[in-house]
Formats: structure tokens, sequence, C-alpha cells
């Protein structure tokens, strides 16, 4: 002990500092994808007026819920490192038990939701065995289970849509001050996945587990469980997500869920959470779903083709990656001819 | 010393030396590897390099073979000054090196591990290359077959092909860097044999080594390195092993350690108990209360597999017990406190906050009801993060960011809030700086003064005799010396681990090797699952033709063929992504924004020239995405999921921009052109057919194949073999480009019109198809022929529902029954294997 005293007083600064802890950590996620956000919105009230009035945002925003839902229940999983393509037959299963069961009788609908629960859970478990205690691969296993997920609507719908309960849709479309119930369904599963991921033991083991599960490992924690249960976690939102179309759309068709799966992925990517599995970002990926949809009613308000926006969508999703990969100072730097801290240029 | 350097430059002047290195200086990140290091290696002398872990040796043999580039100094070959070594340019120099940890590829076979690692020109000889492979291999004493998979040799194995490539070029230099770690006395004896017989040839030796036995039986000459520097060179012959011992260690005290434990306590707080596991044999002792005990020896002699053991993480036989009760590994994993020695790998969650890493072993006790209390959190982990005097930005500071005493201090902090019951640190004060190690000594030793038994493994030896009231020495697996009170010293130590005999441990599990003859090397091939698929198409076939006999008609398997031929050619191009160890999500996007792009060109009416213009962009087009794919995966760093999730999403709306609606009818010529078939034969799916085919040969025989396979393999030993992977990996992408285009052909004879929203689902469908075909997600290994028999599986399935009248529902049971029965039989059988090979 007194040899450490006499090094701290002479080669350290004084008192060793209190460390602070921040409330409320704003990620680089947030940061960027807020921005962008506000930008857009300024955008389309310089440029595009009819994008930011209020029917366009109703238009907008229920979609927009749809896709945040969804979106993280896929964070979770890529959180785990890996990516769930069931996506699709989970939220298109969900559509089709809530809306041909019933067949617009609202007495039926509460049982047909818990029945569309049950499906998520068995699906996750499947997921989740298959490749937290098998070892698949997430993109195969999920492949799989969607395959088996779209055999399962298909027995209940024969892939025809049908009109939806009139329970559902009021539940999912009135609003309140102008904002559809949809989106507060959103709020929920946002602060639901913050406070379990953030607040509770298990939920900062999950993330734990995600940023390096040998580390976890090493620190005793049950990784496989953990892997397994993002899967069942995930399928739980996907099955929410699909219920909200259900009730947002008056005749939902029985494969609603392919459109979101791919996109799915991008909102998770573009809120700053790695495809390589780590700590997840709700928030940022709620908000990217606000963004690509709204990047939806810009383009469309400009009247220029609608194909222009699934270009945008992907130049906004390259670009908000390479934000996170590529050394932009480095090359910066490299282009204008400061050398001086390029690792590559001097060995060091 | 530095006359001893000096002295054989004077008797040069008859013979250049093979290779001179003048005054070698390499800086990383201000700490020096190497100071102004001379050697000089003359041709056919047995050059030994001894030192210390961390002395610099192997440093300085990458710089010798052009791996690390050296910031001052300069190498002469044969007495001609050369420019900065590159590996291939050390190579052609005749610089070959056996690595430490082998550089081989785990699904290629022993041959073809040979093959991409060799110059063409090595395996022309008499008998042809098989011959010439056999003779390679039985020199080095290697039994085992050419077309055994690497994944199934024993890590001696591996060694002694890695030992056979280095043999292989006939290099004039060859570096041995501790190659008889692994081998047992045999095969020692035998290696000895091979390297005096080199030598004989006039071939000259560096060996690297910590065993000074070895330098007296093989060595010629001998350098010392300590700490970076050239401690002195001398014959081997002139020179006592205290001599060399002194020229070993003494390394400056650097820190100040806290005072030893005064008087030895009542009782044992641990007990270790003929101990044994993967890697360490019949390891027994017993600690003091209050005491720290020190595992020494030299780096890999089975210390961290005995602190693993200890923390839970391998299955031990004998007993370990702690504080009076005998302990099971599970009560280990989840009460002992490990930190280990790979903080990046193993000991923290890099992207995380300090908050998060310090208090995840001790979130249980910061708890409400189901929450977290913050409060409680912080207060706890500033108090902890505050007395350990752990300096950061804030607690919310990634931890990465930290400097690596910093980074230590909070492992520290982990396992002392998570009140162990027993805290094992493996190199605690690798990669810190001076103040921080000794603020951690004074940890450690306030934690061992605490009750909590303390166990070090280091390389450091002048840090465990400062630190630890008792040592074990460790050789190769097991305890050579138990040092205690003033036994505890550096050159005990050394001299224990240097001057040991012991042989390698022939553990059972580790070192007998799987020999595997005709059916079951068959089965455990790539081909085995093609087999299955075949098995399963026929079966199927009689199956449904029993039900209902238009399925075999002519008109019937032209559909089916038809259809498999589109995506097959899809698949074989996701099959090239997938072996390069990625994943192609563009391919369905691009055929079918390829089609729009031809309906546009090849119309009826158009001109040949059109039409040919038509292709050419097409070609141009498909061959343009996959270069930005690979450009983005390599160059700015995506994952290939979201690189080419990108291109899939822009392709998609592309497509919607050249046609909003379907429009834009393809000539019926071509259609008709492209649909030929021959009875039931569609012409160009004996196209396909051929075409995997020849990618198959493509992929087992030429360069191209192995290159490939050996980037999804192993990206790491493939780059030190020599391989460009940026190339192989962009120039992968752009075929699969190619092959997507010859799918675009078929689904333009197909769909006869641009479809906008035609192309996307075919993603998936190509996956399924080589996923069924056995080609592995995670790199490196499969086949063309699979996928193509994927595809036609899949459209067999797709016609089979409707000739059994089953309807949707079950072409999509099938379906996903398929890829998980065919995931679960290949993964599992796949992952046992691994498990085998894994090195003990």
């Amino acid at each position: 002990m007194i040899a450490k005293r006499v090094r701290m007083s002479t080669s350290t600064r004084q008192e060793p500092r209190l460390l602070s802890s921040a409330r409320f950590p704003v990620s680089k996620g947030l940061i960027t994808i807020g921005a962008a956000t506000v930008l857009l919105f300024v955008v389309c009230a310089v440029f595009a007026q009819s994008s930011v009035s209020p029917t366009a945002l109703q238009g907008m925003l229920p979609i927009a819920a749809v896709l945040a839902v969804a979106g993280l229940g896929q964070m979770l999983v890529v959180q785990q490192g890996g990516i769930d393509l069931s996506v699709a037959g989970a939220m298109s299963l969900a559509v089709v038990t809530v809306t041909h069961l019933p067949d617009q009788n609202n007495g039926l609908l509460l049982p047909s939701v818990l029945l569309a629960v049950v499906f998520a859970v068995v699906a996750g478990l499947a997921n989740g065995l298959l490749i937290g205690a098998l070892g698949l691969n997430p993109i195969i296993a999920t492949l799989g289970t969607n395959a088996l997920l779209y055999g399962v609507n298909l027995g209940i719908s024969g892939g025809r849509p049908t009109i939806t309960t009139t329970a559902l849709q009021n539940v999912m479309t009135d609003s309140v001050l102008g904002i559809p119930y949809s989106v507060f369904f959103a709020i929920a599963a946002l602060v639901l996945v913050t406070v379990l991921v953030r607040r509770t033991v298990p939920g900062r083991r999950f993330e734990f587990i995600g940023a390096n599960p040998r580390a976890a490992r090493a620190v005793g924690l049950r990784t496989r469980l953990h892997q397994t249960s993002a899967y069942v976690w995930a399928q739980l939102l996907y099955c929410l997500a699909g219920v909200m179309i259900a009730g947002i759309t008056a005749q939902p068709s029985a494969y609603s869920g392919d459109s979101f799966l791919l996109i799915s992925v991008a909102v998770v990517v573009l809120g700053g959470t790695s495809l390589l599995g780590g700590r997840g970002f709700p928030l940022a990926t709620v908000i990217a779903a606000v963004f690509l949809q709204q990047l939806v009613q810009f383009v469309l308000a400009l009247g220029v083709s609608t194909a222009i926006q699934t270009v945008v969508q992907a130049a906004a999703l390259a670009v908000g990656v390479s934000l996170y990969t590529v050394d932009w100072p480095g090359i910066w730097r490299r282009v204008t001819g400061r050398r001086r801290r390029v690792p590559t240029a001097t060995p060091a | 010393m530095n006359e001893a350097v000096a002295e054989p430059k004077a008797s040069t002047t008859s013979v250049a030396p093979t290779l001179e290195m003048r005054g070698i200086t390499k800086t990383y990140a201000g700490v020096a590897a190497l100071s102004d290091v001379s050697v000089e290696i003359r041709p056919g002398e047995v050059h030994a390099i001894l030192g210390e872990n961390g002395a610099g040796k192997s440093t300085l043999m990458n710089v010798a073979t052009g791996g690390t580039q050296p910031d001052a100094g300069s190498i002469l070959v044969a007495g001609s000054e050369v420019p900065p070594l590159t590996p291939r340019l050390a190579a052609s120099l005749g610089i070959a090196i056996v690595h430490q940890h082998p550089a081989v590829l785990p699904d290629l076979t022993v041959m073809e591990n040979l093959e991409v690692a060799l110059p063409a020109a090595v395996l022309r000889g008499d008998g042809g290359r098989k011959a010439v492979a056999e003779r390679l291999l039985e020199r080095v004493g290697l039994e085992v077959d050419l077309q055994d998979r690497v994944e199934q040799l024993t890590v001696a194995q591996r060694h002694l092909l890695e030992i056979a490539k280095a043999f292989a070029v006939e290099p004039s230099l060859l570096i041995l860097d501790e190659p008889t770690a692994p081998l047992g006395d045999a095969a020692v004896r035998r290696f000895f044999g091979l390297v005096r017989e080199a030598v004989d040839r006039g071939v000259s030796v560096v060996y690297i080594t910590h065993r000074m036995a070895e330098v007296r039986e093989l060595a010629d000459r001998v350098t010392v390195l300590r700490d970076g520097r050239t401690r002195g060179t001398a014959a081997v012959a002139e020179v006592s092993d205290d001599e060399l011992l002194s020229l070993i260690v003494g390394r400056k005290l650097e820190s100040t350690f806290p005072p030893k434990l005064s008087a030895i306590g009542e009782g044992h707080d641990l007990v270790l108990d003929g101990l044994s596991g993967p890697g360490f044999v019949d390891v027994s002792a017993k600690v003091p209360r209050g005491a720290i005990v020190g595992i020494a020896g030299v780096v890999g002699n089975g210390q961290t597999d005995l602190l693993r053991a200890l923390a839970g993480l391998e299955t031990f036989r004998g007993s370990i017990e702690v504080g009076g009760r005998s302990r099971s590994a599970k009560d280990l994993l989840h009460h002992a406190a490990y930190m280990p020695s790979d903080r990046h790998g193993e000991g923290l969650a890099m992207s995380l906050s300090v908050r998060e890493n310090a208090a995840i072993a001790a979130l249980r006790s910061f708890t409400t009801g189901p929450f977290v209390r913050r409060g409680r959190e912080q207060d706890a982990l500033r108090e902890s993060l505050g007395s350990l005097s752990v300096k950061a930005p804030s607690m919310d500071a990634p931890v990465g960011a930290l400097s690596g005493g910093n980074q230590q201090k909070v492992v520290i902090a982990r396992a002392l809030l998570s009140e162990p019951m027993l805290l094992i640190a493996d190199e605690p004060t690798q990669g810190v700086d001076v103040g921080a190690r000794a603020d951690i000594y004074a940890i450690l030793r306030d934690a061992s003064s605490s009750g909590i038994p303390v166990v070090v493994a280091s390389s450091d030896t002048k840090e465990l005799e400062g630190l630890c009231d008792q040592v074990l020495v460790m050789s190769r697996g097991q305890v050579v010396a138990t040092l205690t009170g003033d036994e505890i010293t550096e050159e005990r130590m050394v001299s224990a681990a240097v001057g040991s005999r012991t042989s390698a441990l022939e553990t059972p599990e580790a070192l007998r090797s799987e020999h595997v003859t005709g059916f079951r090397r068959f089965i455990q091939g790539d081909y085995a699952p093609s087999a299955l698929v075949t098995a399963v198409i026929v079966l199927l076939a009689v199956f449904i033709s029993v039900q209902n006999g238009d399925f075999l008609s002519a008109f019937n398997l032209t559909t089916i063929l038809t259809a498999a031929t589109a995506i097959g050619f899809l698949a074989l191009g996701q099959n090239i992504a997938l072996l390069t160890g990625g994943i192609d999500l563009s391919v369905g996007p691009l055929a079918g924004f390829l089609v729009v792009v031809a309906s546009f060109f090849v119309n009826d009416g158009a001109s040949p020239g059109r039409v040919a213009l038509g292709l050419l962009l097409m070609l141009a087009v498909a061959l343009a995405t996959g270069l930005i794919n690979g450009a983005l995966i390599r160059y700015a760093r995506f994952t290939p999921i979201a690189a080419t999730l990108a291109l899939y999403i822009a392709l998609g709306g592309l497509a919607l921009l050249l046609r909003p609606q379907q429009g834009g009818y393809i000539s019926q010529d071509f259609q008709g052109f492209v649909t030929l078939s021959f009875g039931p034969l569609p012409l160009f799916f004996i196209v396909l057919v051929v075409v995997a085919v020849l990618m198959e040969l493509a992929l087992r025989r030429t360069r191209w194949g192995w290159r490939l396979r050996a980037t999804g393999s192993d990206e790491d030993a493939a780059r030190t073999v020599g391989l460009n992977i940026n190339r192989t990996v962009i120039l992968g992408y752009a075929a699969t480009g190619l092959f997507v285009f010859l799918a675009a052909l078929m689904f333009m004879g197909q769909y006869g019109i641009g479809d906008p929203t035609q192309g996307a689902a075919f993603t998936l469908t190509s996956i399924t198809a080589v996923v069924l075909g056995g080609t592995s997600l995670l790199g490196g290994r499969g086949t063309f022929i699979g996928p193509l028999l994927g595809a036609l599986l899949l459209q067999q399935v797709l016609s089979a529902t409707v000739f059994l009248g089953l309807g949707t529902v079950f072409q999509y049971y099938f379906q996903g029954a398929l890829i998980l029965v065919a995931a679960i039989v290949y993964t599992t059988g796949r992952i046992r294997r691994r498990r085998r090979a894994v090195p003990a």
C-alpha cells in the first residue's frame, strides 16, 4: 500500500476523480439519424409542404409505427449477431390470424390475438432453439421457419385477403389529438424494449452477451439462453406489428409482411446497431423508421416517380452504414494532404 | 557483447552471409520492440535465437520474412542489400518460415493446402503432383492422406504440414519459430534429423526457441535477445548454460511491488490435487492462506489451460478445493472471477461503457424488484472505480477508449464487485503502463490479504518474483518446479522452464488423429449433400410418378428443368458469394433489373446491333453491381448483408424507375432461343450442367478455386500464405454478377416482359438452393454441383405439390422442412467434427 501511495503522488494526477454517468446517454446513431430526420422534415416543410400536412402525416405515421415495431424486434436479434428473415412470415401470419379467424366478428378478435401470440412464441422458440442450441446459421434457420409460417398462413387464409374486424380497425386508426393510436402502440413497444434491455438484469446481460459472447461466457453468463430469448421477444414484436397492420388496413393481404422484411434490417442498421452484434439503439431504430417513411412522403409530394424513394432509401442506408464503418476524417486528411497521423503512411 | 556481434564480420570476407540484418529498430505505439538489433546468419549454420517472452524474437523474424516493416535498419541477402521485404519478395529470395501458429486452411484438404501455398513449380516432378506431395509429407513423417481435410488433423499434424511446406520450397534460409512445441518425442527426433540434412545441403537455419536443451543439440551459434536488444552472439560450444542464462534474465525492475506475505498463515484456502485437463496433467499445490500463487513458464505450456480450468471454463479431473470445500466446474464458473489475458477477445465488451463492463457480474446486488437501481449501481461503481483509481472521461465512456492499464482495472473492478471466492489473473499487466502496474500489484495483494485466494499467471518472471509467495513453474503441461519464499527468483524460474526436458503432453483427445477411409471420408466430404439431394430427387420422382404418371411427361420435365435453369444460375452465383464467407442479397433484384434493361433493347424488330448493345449493357450492369458489392465489403468495411442489402433496395428502385409498370416485350426469337429444348431437355439446362461441372473443376483444380475457398475458410491464414484477399473477394462478387446475368437471360425467356417487381423473391430462393446443396454459410466449403441439385429439388417440390394435389400450403411446408432438415443434418455433423478438431 505504501508503494502505491508513493507512486500515486509522484507520477499521477492528484486525487482519483469520481466518475460521472449520464442519465440518458446519447448515441452516435441517435444523433446521426435524429439530425437527418429533423433535416428531412425541414426540407419537406420548405420544398413539399403537402408532405407535412396533417393528412400526409396521419397516413405516414401508422406505417412508420408498424415498421418501428418490426424494426425493434429485428434489432433484438441483430444485437445477438443474428438476423431474422422470418419477419415476413411472422407478420403475415399474425395478420391472417386476427383477420381470417374472427371473420369480421368482433367477439372473436381477442381469442384470435391470443392465438397469434401463441404462434409467435412457438416460432420464436423454434428459431431460438435451432440457432442457440443446435448452432444453425440464423439466415438458414429463419429462412426455414419463414416458409413454415407461410405454410400455416396459407392453411388458414388460402392466400386470400379478408376484411378486418371493426374493433381492431377502431383500436388502430382512432386518434387522440390527431395522433393515430397505432403510434402509441409503437411508443409502448419502444418503452418496453428500452426498459427491459437497459434497466433489468436479464436485459443488461443480454446486451453484454451481444457485445462479446466470449467475455460473457468467461463471466459465467448463460449465453445460449439469452440468444434464444432474442428470437422469442422478436417474434412477439412482429406479432404486434402484424396485428397493427391488420387494424390499419381495411383488407390486409396474406403477404403483408413481405415488404417489411429487408427494410426492418435497414432501420436497425440506420439506427446504428451493428450487424455484428452488440449494443442496440431502440430509439434510433424507431426514428429511422419514421425517417424512411417520411422520405416516401417527400418523394410522393414532389410528384416524381415513386421509384426514386426506393433509390433514396438505398442511398440513405449506404451513407448511414458508411458513417459507422468508414474512417471519413482519415480519408479527409489524406485527400487534403495532411498526412501527419495517417497510420498507413508512416509505419509507426 | 558488442564485440561478439562484430567479431564474425571480419571472417565473412570469403563467403557472404545468407542473411544479415543491421541495426533493425521497430517501435509499436512508442514502445520499442526491437532497438538496433543486428544478426548475421551464415551459410549452413543453425543459428538459435534465445530469449524470454516478449524479447523481440518473433518480431525480428517477421522483419526477416517481410511480415513487418522495420522503422530503421537494413537487410542484406547473400551480401547485397534488398529493398523493404514483402512476404512474396522474401519467398522469392529463398526465405521460408514455419510459423508458431500454422498458417493452414482448415476447410481445404492437405493436398490443396500444399497447392495453394506452394509455387506451382514445386509440385512438378517425377510421378506427378500427388507423388511429389506424398514425398513432401513422408519427408517430415506426416502420415495422413492427401485428401484428408486439414480440419481433421491434430495440432501436431498441422504443424508438420507447415514444416513440410517450408521444406518443400528448398529454401536457402529456413526460419523455425518454436517448431517443436506441440510435437511428441519421436516427431522431434525426426524433425531434428530433417534440419541436420538441410544444413548438410548448405541451408541456413534460424531456430527460435525457449529451450536450452534444443540449442545445445542443434545449434552452431546462438544470439540472445532481451528487451528488444541483442545481448550477444556466441558459438554454442564456447558458452556455458549459466552464461546463457545470465544473458536471458536480468531485466530491469520497473515497478514497485507491495510487500509479500510476512508470516505464512494457518491453513490453506486453495488446494489442487492431481488436477488434469486439456493441456495440463497432474497439477497439485497447497496455497497458504493469504498467499498469491504464481504460474510461471514459457507461454503456451499449459498455464492458460490450468487457469481456465480454475475458472470453471474447462472440464477437469482431480479436485479443486477453495475455502475447504471441493468445487465443481459449475461452482467455479459462477463464483470465481477470471481475468483473461486476451482483454479484447474475452475480457471486456469493448463497445460498451465502463459502467456496463464493471457492473455485469454484480447486477443482482443492485436490484429492487426486477429493476437495476441506477443510484445503487453508480454509488458502488464510483467507489470501486475510485478506489482502483481508474482514469476515464466518465462511466459512460466506451471501455475500448481507455488505456490498457485502465481497461485492466475495469476488469479487476468487475471481479472484485462480484465478491468472488477465487481470483484468477492471466497476464494481468500485459499491455499495461508502468504506473498502473504498481496499482494492479497492490490491488491483487489487497485482495489476497482480504481472504480471496489469488492465482496469477505471467510470462514476466520478474513480475512473479516481485509479487508471489509461491510459484509453480510449468513446462509442457506439467509442473516442473514449485518455488516458495527466497527460492522465488527469476533465475530459478527461467532455468526450470528452459532447462526442462519434458516432452509434449500426449493427451489422447488432442493427439490422436482420425483415420478416415472410403465411405466415411465420403460422408464427411463435400459431395455427401449432393448425393443426399440426388437420392431425395430420385425417390420423390418415383413416389410422385406412382401417384400421377403425368409427372414424368416430357412437357412437365421441360417445365421443371426450365424453371430450375434460371434458379440454378442464380444459385451458382450465390454460391460464390457464400464460398468467400459472404452473402449476396442483391442477386434477385439484380436479375429483375437486368430483365427490365433488356426489355428496352431485346424487342421484336430490334436490329441485331441493338440487341447486342442491350446484352452488353446487361453484362456491364451485372459486373458493376458485383464490383460495388465487393468494394463496399472490402474497402468500406460493410458487412456483406449491409452492402448487398443496399444494392438490393437500390436495384429494386431503379427497376421501378425505368419501368413503372410492366412493359417492353422481349423478342419472340430470343425467347424461343433461350427456351429451346431437345426432347424434354432444355438447351440451357444442358448449358447449366456443363457450366456447373466446369465451375466445380475450377473450384477443385485451379488456383482461383483454392483462393476462393481459402479466403472463406480462414482469412488470416490465407493472407499469411500470401493470397490477395481483397482481389479474391471483389472478383468473387463480380463472378456472382456474371451468373446473375445468365439467370436474367433465362428469366427473359420465361416472363417475356420487363416487370419491375419480378426478381426480389429469387434472392431467398437462391440461398435456399445453395443451402440444400450443402455449401456452408460460414464460407470455405461447398460445391457447385450441390446448388444445381438444390435448385432442381426446389422446382421438383413445387411441381410435386401440384401433381399430388396438395396445394400451395404444402409447397411452403415442404420448402421449410427441407431447409431445416438439410441445415440440421449438415450443421450438426459439422459441429461435431469441429469440436474434435479444436486444439486442446
